[in-house]
């Protein structure tokens, strides 16, 4: 292994992280403005990851600082180290800029949210695909009939995709042609920020089903970056929230959903319409995110959370392990998984009072 | 949710004071594609966005209307309050046609119609003019709908509005340029320009959509409140069930889905969703995310095929038989009328009907 430094802090602790992001922080305003502050994850080789944030809470700079691509002027500090397998450490930080335009494609691709503005609008698709391909020296016409699988993979009908305009095709489908464009390079992580967002629900979640179909097929590591807890909840093996440009809580799914221990992740999962749950037990959450210039001392949450305390404010909560695989940065997750009900079924049926899971 | 009157239900004695507030009858609304010059001799290409719809809305009533995009959901709403023209069918507003009322065939204004179906957009920021403080942006239709009032009485009402919608303090939101606002304060605004033309009827177009998921309850529920506070029914658009579920139950209103322009069940939320009558229901239910932990996973979709049908040649027959897992022969071959089924609930489905001759037919295969 090639990490020397492990924390231990349960997000580090995945056992063959393909992507490790360590004290990433980014600043503007020359350190005055903090839009990520000191986010520490792994990304393990091979799973899906959902990451969970609201507008503004940071989560299109954790997207950005995974490929070292924060736009200007921000700074991103922190490491950021890729593994193409167990026994090798790339710092992406430290690539000439060569490296890191064949890192963005070939080793870790990104999907945007918003076909239409990541495509050329005077190109055809197919050129767009072509393109790609000249541009990392790749075998043109080998690398388009890979691309027509990938775009059947999608449930597309590669000839007339790649012979339209994007604007001959419906939203739905231009997104998954993007979805194709993006794995053409055949990257180990594919790193989507909002990928579905502009979409009915039936697309994003047939979108969601075929993500899994590649995810099996091609064996690539996802990240999915999204506001929408429940719909990436469907896809994800493990969620990461975000809260004020920090994470709050990383873990399993089962266990972000139904025994997380951040009031933030509960409240948010309470806030959310959902199918099933009683009516009058979905609640807005009071009050609103820092601005990035004002984020509050203490934990960024304890003005809207129903369980601060004086010690929240004095002291920010750190990143702890709380089970297996499972972090949460609260001075008051026992409390919360105690006090908050959530309002769906299935939720805290297992372990909220035995806090004997905890270590 | 208790509710002012009882004139909503659709099981009312119908006496003249029970007029519907908005009637539509048969409605269809069909574009004609634009055409390069190459094409001048060819038949134009016909957008059948809506067929053959009719539905009534009551005073204090909630119609939420989803679908998928491309569905017609949105021009059948502006059809009902009269943004957009109907090429077929009629479209009554207290018994007078719309559009016979702009030509000036009725003894009602137009001016007055207008002013009673409004509409907000799924983004605010493009509907509200960028150069205005928001006092200005909510001066106007004050100045509209009472010429007389003075302008201190206006920023008076102006506050306490915008005090109602949550937004405090009111004298800083009322001085800020749009720019200046969250998605969801334009969206306040939007709806408050909205309700101080004392509508009748809100459309509300995917007007939370675009909002945090996080937000999207506060929002529905600052509607609700509003609607029992000004009296206004609400026609509310959305692509998500579970959205569509919240504001249709708590407004003791009705859900219509749509598929390629026509209705296929209309119903009581909570029945629509536990006891889909139509395979169409039944997909964007499967499309709906669920947190109780054993349903989380999506499984396989009940339809056979992702792609909605191009709505310039729909499908024969039921629109659906293209993409529906159930489907037999005799679905291309006629459409399937809107009917009842159980109280308040409609659905268009062979299936429904256990004699008819689908039952006897073949399935599809692809």
């Amino acid at each position: 292994m090639t990490i020397e430094s492990q924390q231990l802090t349960g997000a580090d602790e995945v056992e063959d992280p393909i992507l490790e992001i360590k004290n990433a922080s980014v600043t503007y305003d020359g350190g005055d403005t903090h839009v990520l502050n000191d986010v520490t994850f792994s990304i393990e080789r091979d799973e899906i990851v959902g990451v969970v944030g609201e507008s503004g809470s940071g989560k299109s700079m954790l997207a950005s600082a995974m490929l070292d691509a924060i736009p200007a002027p921000g700074r991103l500090s922190g490491e950021i180290l890729y593994h193409p397998d167990e026994d090798t450490t790339i710092d992406v930080l430290n690539l000439s800029d060569e490296e890191l335009r064949s890192y963005r494609w070939a080793d870790v691709s990104m999907v945007f949210q918003g076909a239409m503005s990541s495509f050329n609008p005077t190109m055809k698709v197919g050129s767009h695909f072509k393109d790609t391909l000249r541009a990392h020296d790749e075998d043109v016409s080998e690398g388009m009939d890979f691309a027509r699988q990938l775009l059947s993979d999608l449930y597309l009908d590669p000839e007339r995709v790649l012979d339209s305009y994007p604007h001959e095709l419906s939203g739905g489908m231009q997104q998954r042609a993007l979805i194709a464009l993006s794995m053409l390079l055949e990257p180990e992580v594919l790193v989507m920020d909002e990928p579905t967002a502009a979409l009915d629900l039936l697309m994003q979640r047939s979108i969601l089903m075929l993500l899994e179909d590649l995810k099996e097929k091609y064996e690539v590591t996802m990240v999915f970056i999204t506001h929408d807890l429940p719909l990436v909840a469907s896809l994800a093996d493990r969620m990461a929230v975000l809260y004020a440009f920090e994470l709050v809580e990383a873990g399993p799914r089962d266990q972000i959903i139904g025994q997380s221990g951040h009031p933030y992740t509960r409240a948010l999962l309470n806030s959310t319409p959902n199918i099933d749950a009683p009516l009058e037990d979905m609640k807005p959450i009071p009050g609103k995110s820092p601005a990035p210039v004002n984020v509050p001392d203490g934990c960024s949450y304890a003005d809207r959370c129903p369980l601060a305390s004086e010690e929240c404010t004095a002291f920010d909560p750190e990143f702890q392990l709380i089970e297996d695989e499972h972090s949460v940065a609260c001075h008051h997750w026992e409390q919360a998984r105690a006090e908050i009900a959530l309002n769906f079924a299935g939720a805290d049926e297992i372990g909220v009072s035995k806090g004997g899971d905890s270590r | 949710m208790s509710r002012p009157d009882a004139t909503a239900g659709t099981d009312d004695s119908t006496d003249s004071a029970d007029e519907p507030l908005i009637s539509l009858e048969n409605v269809e609304v069909h574009f004609e594609k634009e055409q390069g010059l190459l094409d001048l001799f060819e038949e134009p290409d016909v957008v059948r966005a809506v067929d053959g719809v009719s539905l009534d809305i009551q005073e204090n009533d909630v119609l939420v209307l989803v679908g998928e995009s491309g569905c017609g959901k949105t021009t059948l709403g502006k059809t009902m309050i009269g943004l957009q023209r109907p090429t077929g069918g009629s479209v009554k507003y207290r018994g007078r046609d719309i559009w016979e009322t702009k030509a000036g065939n009725t003894d009602l204004s137009f001016d007055e119609i207008r002013s009673s179906l409004q509409i907000i957009h799924q983004d605010p920021g493009s509907s509200l003019n960028p150069n205005r403080r928001i006092v200005e942006i909510l001066s106007e239709p004050i100045r509209l709908t009472h010429p007389g009032v003075s302008a201190g009485e206006r920023r008076e009402r102006i506050y306490s509005l915008l005090e109602r919608v949550g937004m405090t303090p009111a004298h800083d939101f009322a001085d800020r340029y749009p720019h200046q606002l969250s998605g969801g304060e334009k969206q306040r605004v939007a709806l408050s320009r909205a309700l101080l033309m004392n509508p009748d009827v809100i459309l509300a177009d995917e007007a939370i959509s675009a909002l945090d998921v996080s937000l999207r309850v506060e929002m529905m529920d600052l509607m609700l409140d509003l609607q029992d506070d000004f009296n206004t029914s609400f026609v509310f658009v959305s692509h998500d069930l579970s959205n569509a579920r919240y504001f249709a139950e708590h407004g003791d209103g009705r859900v219509g889905v749509m598929y390629l322009g026509n209705l296929v069940e209309v119903g009581p939320a909570e029945r629509l969703i536990s006891e889909p009558q139509h395979p169409y229901t039944e997909v964007l239910r499967w499309a709906t995310p669920n947190l109780a932990l054993d349903a989380t996973e999506a499984g396989e979709p009940p339809m056979r095929k992702i792609d909605i049908p191009d709505p310039i040649n729909p499908p024969s027959g039921c629109r659906f038989h293209t993409r529906c897992p159930k489907a037999r022969t005799a679905c291309p071959k006629e459409q399937p009328e809107l009917e009842t089924h159980g109280d308040r609930h409609l659905v268009a489905c062979f299936r429904s009907d256990e004699d008819h001759e689908y039952w006897d037919s073949p399935e599809i295969e692809d």
